[in-house]
């Protein structure tokens, strides 16, 4: 007998949203289930960013509906957000306060009792244990990311989104964050939803890619059989054929 | 988020000398404008009182349009939707730290006038009660509309922040009766609650009574000014999810 299918973490239907006269995402279906490994790729101006706030509750759809680990969106929005985490490439945490401080800011607001141990913990984790007293807007690029990521994985979600989260990081860094995402995903059997422009790290991490054009999903399954069905040799080359495509259309 | 705002606000010295600086400049000045140019006690109460209550309404109206553009400035605006945090419980925290603010700078202006003039604070008497909280009640609908502006116009909103009560300031008569101003503004000013509320002020000084008439008049203008500015901040917060402004703040 089959064993049943893990519950949906995140169920989206129809989503649609337009500015003026652009069509940002035009009908996209998204079902994911716990303990899944999910990119969502395409070339810039595919829909992926507008995508991703839409199931964050940032941007409300034009149509469609977002279930949120169970909570519909936008009333359920602040529910859900306590058992989803999210960081982004180029995005800075607030001036002004230290790494452990902000912290402690994001897991009390995301509801973490004794938050404060628990981001000494996850700083150890990440071995980044020595910028705890260090002020935000000190650290460096690849630094911040690391602690924007701590912020994400701080309350341990069930579903975690990350936009572009390798974006400025050094290769050896980037490695440890990619362990740290695998180890998450296997040992407390949580949900990855990443974007990422870098095709060998969504090849590694994910076991499924939604490929977007034109705010359309094209393809949907594990990348080795997107990357055959479209005739490619790998994501990358699929990417590099997408995004030359984009391009021309754009001029 | 009231510790967060706490921290961050304690280590920019622009907070501090908004906070500080500011207030013991203004009360030293109008104290002082009040002893050259008047005759006994009652000019410099006039003005103390004046400028301790108009910064019991600028500091709310400060400290709830800086924290917002303190998340636009710090590109903070996406990492706080993306928690459980909601538009009510962050309106919260900034009112809170506005009156956190307001308490300050006041007694700031209060030991100036007791230490330096020898002014009371409470000198007008029990009118300052209602006054003070129309006043507050006034400066958070100035809030909401400048929060509102914000969410559409990120920092080019700045100027609001400060600027809208500077700007009310000469028109409602904190320091003067307002059929001292030029007849056409004299109209105008007779539209803002605020010119009431310190009619009233400018009476419990003179008499030491309550002149609940424009009191009265002050609450109701207010009342209706707060259902306006959080009818445009509702509005406002939906177009923003609608019109996808956070994208201008990541």
């Amino acid at each position: 007998m089959e064993p049943a299918p893990a519950a949906l973490v995140l169920d989206a239907r129809g989503l649609r949203k337009r500015f003026g006269a652009t069509q940002a995402v035009d009908g996209v279906d998204l079902a994911i289930r716990r303990g899944e490994r999910v990119g969502i790729v395409g070339p810039n101006g595919a829909g992926k960013t507008t995508t991703l706030l839409m199931l964050l509750g940032a941007i409300e759809p034009d149509d469609g509906t977002v279930e949120l680990v169970g909570k519909r969106l936008p009333d359920g929005r602040s529910a859900a957000m306590g058992r989803v985490g999210f960081a982004a490439g180029y995005l800075p945490l607030p001036d002004r306060l230290t790494v452990l401080e902000t912290l402690e800011l994001f897991g009390t607001l995301a509801g973490v009792r004794h938050a404060r141990r628990h981001a000494e913990e996850v700083l150890a984790e990440l071995d980044i244990a020595r910028l705890a007293q260090q002020r935000v807007e000190s650290l460096s690029s690849g630094q911040a990311t690391l602690v924007g990521f701590a912020k994400a994985v701080l309350h341990h979600p069930e579903l975690l989104v990350l936009d572009e989260p390798t974006a400025s990081l050094d290769p050896d860094v980037a490695m440890r964050v990619r362990d740290r995402l695998e180890r998450m995903n296997e040992d407390h059997d949580a949900t990855l939803l990443l974007t990422s422009h870098d095709m060998r790290e969504v090849e590694r991490l994910t076991s499924r890619v939604v490929f977007l054009r034109d705010g359309r999903v094209i393809a949907d399954g594990p990348p080795e059989q997107v990357v055959a069905e479209a005739g490619h040799p790998d994501l990358e080359t699929m990417f590099l054929a997408e995004a030359a495509r984009r391009h021309e259309d754009v001029l | 988020m009231v510790r967060r705002n706490l921290l961050v606000q304690s280590r920019n010295p622009g907070h501090w000398f908004l906070l500080i600086v500011l207030p013991l400049v203004d009360g030293l000045l109008f104290g002082s404008i009040g002893v050259a140019f008047g005759e006994g006690d009652a000019p410099v109460q006039l003005l103390v009182t004046g400028i301790l209550l108009f910064h019991l309404i600028w500091q709310l109206t400060l400290a709830g349009s800086l924290g917002l553009l303190e998340e636009v400035w710090t590109r903070n605006v996406m990492n706080l939707i993306a928690t459980p945090l909601t538009e009510r419980e962050f309106m919260g925290s900034l009112g809170l730290v506005g009156l956190l603010r307001t308490i300050v700078s006041t007694a700031v202006i209060a030991v100036v006038g007791i230490g330096f003039y020898a002014v009371a604070p409470d000198t007008a008497g029990w009118v300052l009660v209602p006054s003070a909280a129309i006043l507050l009640l006034f400066g958070w609908a100035v809030t909401m509309f400048v929060i509102a502006l914000t969410l559409q116009y990120g920092d080019s909103a700045e100027v609001f922040s400060w600027g809208t009560l500077v700007l009310l300031m000469p028109l409602s008569g904190f320091f003067y009766p307002v059929e001292s101003l030029p007849t056409v503004l004299e109209v105008v000013a007779r539209s803002i609650p605020l010119t009431y509320v310190f009619e009233a002020v400018r009476e419990g000084l003179a008499t030491g009574t309550v002149a609940w008439g424009p009191l009265g008049i002050a609450a109701a203008g207010t009342l209706a000014l707060l259902l306006l500015s959080g009818w445009f901040l509702d509005r406002q917060m939906r177009r923003f999810r609608i019109q996808g402004w956070v994208t201008r703040f990541t």
